[in-house]
């Protein structure tokens, strides 16, 4: 399933984009080597400051399985900030109905365990790209300029979702090189990419589905901290509790000053809490 | 009906309203806002088709500082539903007000960003059923986000130091594909000529138009005739 991640509901999900930046962080920084910036596990550049949205797959446990990053090109992006080289020195495209997608990756080591084939990979990259054409089609959005690397455009190819044209010259990017792909964002293309992997069911979730989904994982993750922690004589207050608790405090508030003073509180208590993630999610 | 074109207009408030009510004629809305600030020159743009007790309403109770049609929508780069600000600060506040003064809740914001942290916003509204709204929506949302960043660029441009940074940059591709246009080229001729698919030609040539400033390829073509990028034939 894919959900969509920006501004608006991004602290709703922060537990998510958590999770995202170490998918990323495996996949750019461990396996394809490339020249990014890996702090505590987690790949984040000066562009994911910048309120990009996310396209986020997740598997039925609720575990980050693709994501692509999307940019306007009217203002700041990668090909017209760090990407120059592969534009031969020339200036890049800009147009209020073509976006950029960067940092397009699949886990496929999640995927491929338990004895799971390519398949679920090739359905995973499929369904990625179905919500990224869909997402950005539904905003308006023509066609979009896509940052790549070669194995990559092997399976935009594969997948009957063959870029139409390049722009510059494929370049070297730390291990691997990279280069800028056009897609366009019309329904023939999403028909293709549909009919090649037999998905012909709405792959959005819902916000709330996708919520109950993170917080059931969150809860078992709990339950079974919570019966170590028990076996070995220690009482604990479980992750769950804590951060249903802040969301409460966060709710109940309803002036500014309410606001600021619940921020307060909830920043004091995830202080003291060992779980990374559950900085961000609240 | 045909967009007056910006970049020749004399910008001054009254030709960015006129600019705001022909979007609304031309895709059937009833107000369109637009809201921008430009770092550059410190100075923060809006022009709106809203009603005069609306504005000044609006203006007397600062709604702008609450108004998540502007706060949380820029933000965003997509296009944002006001269906979807719903359960956010300030909604509440402000479309209470804006029923008193018939001001729909249908609407959505279009957020524009620019190459120097300049953000713009267009807002459009059009007060009708939900079903009619979203087919509405299908129909126009991609000539908007076009429109949204024609005004915002031309808003971004009104002081001279402003105009001197936006300088259109065209690539060689843009450049060589107005040049064929300009010598009478269809887009079909030129995808030929330089052996290239015809929504590559399309690709650039939007994006040139627009690096340009202009609405129309022949209004992109004389600019771009006018700055000595491209030769007259």
């Amino acid at each position: 399933m894919i959900i969509v991640i920006d501004a608006l509901n991004k602290d709703r999900f922060a537990d998510l984009l958590d999770d995202m930046y170490q998918l990323r962080a495996r996949v750019f920084g461990d396996r394809l080597g490339w020249e990014v910036e890996i702090i505590d596990g987690r790949e984040i550049d000066q562009f994911d400051r910048l309120d990009p949205a996310y396209v986020i797959g997740l598997d039925d446990e609720g575990h980050v399985v693709s994501c692509v990053r999307a940019l306007q090109t009217t203002g700041p992006h990668m090909l017209s900030d760090v990407f120059q080289a592969i534009l031969d020195g020339e200036p890049p495209l800009r147009s209020a109905t073509l976006w950029e997608s960067t940092r397009f990756c699949v886990d496929t080591q999640r995927l491929c365990r338990d004895g799971n084939t390519m398949k679920a990979v090739s359905l995973a990259t499929c369904e990625l790209m179905i919500g990224s054409l869909e997402f950005a089609r539904r905003s308006g959005i023509a066609d979009i300029i896509t940052v790549i690397d070669p194995v990559i455009d092997r399976v935009l190819k594969r997948s009957n979702n063959a870029p139409y044209d390049y722009v510059g010259s494929t370049k070297q990017m730390g291990k691997v090189p990279a280069m800028a792909a056009l897609l366009d964002c019309s329904e023939e293309r999403i028909a293709r990419v549909r009919d090649f992997a037999g998905i012909h069911h709405d792959v959005f979730a819902s916000e709330d589905q996708v919520r109950q989904l993170l917080d059931k994982r969150h809860a078992e993750a709990d339950r079974v901290a919570i019966a170590q922690a028990e076996a070995e004589g220690t009482s604990v207050v479980s992750a769950q509790q804590l951060m249903d608790y802040c969301r409460e405090q966060l709710d109940a508030a309803r002036t500014e000053e309410e606001r600021a003073a619940a921020r307060r509180l909830v920043a004091v208590l995830l202080d003291n809490t060992d779980r990374p993630g559950l900085r961000l999610a609240v | 009906m045909e967009l007056i074109d910006l970049g020749l207009a004399k910008r001054n408030e009254e030709s960015f309203v006129t600019f705001l009510d022909q979007i609304c004629s031309r895709f059937e809305l009833d107000h369109a806002a637009y809201a921008g600030t430009n770092p550059v020159s410190g100075a923060i743009h809006g022009y709106v088709t809203y009603p005069d007790a609306w504005k000044r309403h609006y203006a007397e109770n600062g709604l702008h500082r609450l108004d998540p049609t502007l706060i949380m929508a820029s933000k965003s780069i997509a296009p944002v539903d006001w269906r979807r600000l719903e359960r956010t600060a300030g909604y509440d506040t402000v479309f209470r007000d804006a029923r008193d003064f018939g001001i729909t809740e249908r609407g959505l914001t279009i957020p524009v960003r620019g190459p120097y942290g300049d953000i713009g916003m267009l807002s459009v509204t059009r007060d009708c059923s939900v079903t009619e709204w979203e087919k509405l929506l299908r129909h126009i949302l991609s000539d908007l986000q076009s429109v949204a960043v024609h005004v915002h660029d031309t808003v971004m441009r009104s002081d001279a130091l402003s105009r001197a940074l936006r300088y259109p940059s065209l690539s060689t591709r843009e450049r060589e594909i107005l040049q064929w246009i300009a010598a009478g080229k269809s887009q079909q001729d030129v995808g030929d000529i330089l052996g290239i698919s015809h929504r590559t030609v399309e690709v650039h040539l939007r994006s040139g138009r627009e690096k340009l400033y202009a609405l129309t390829t022949p209004q992109a073509v004389g600019r771009a005739i006018m700055l000595g990028l491209i030769y007259p034939l």
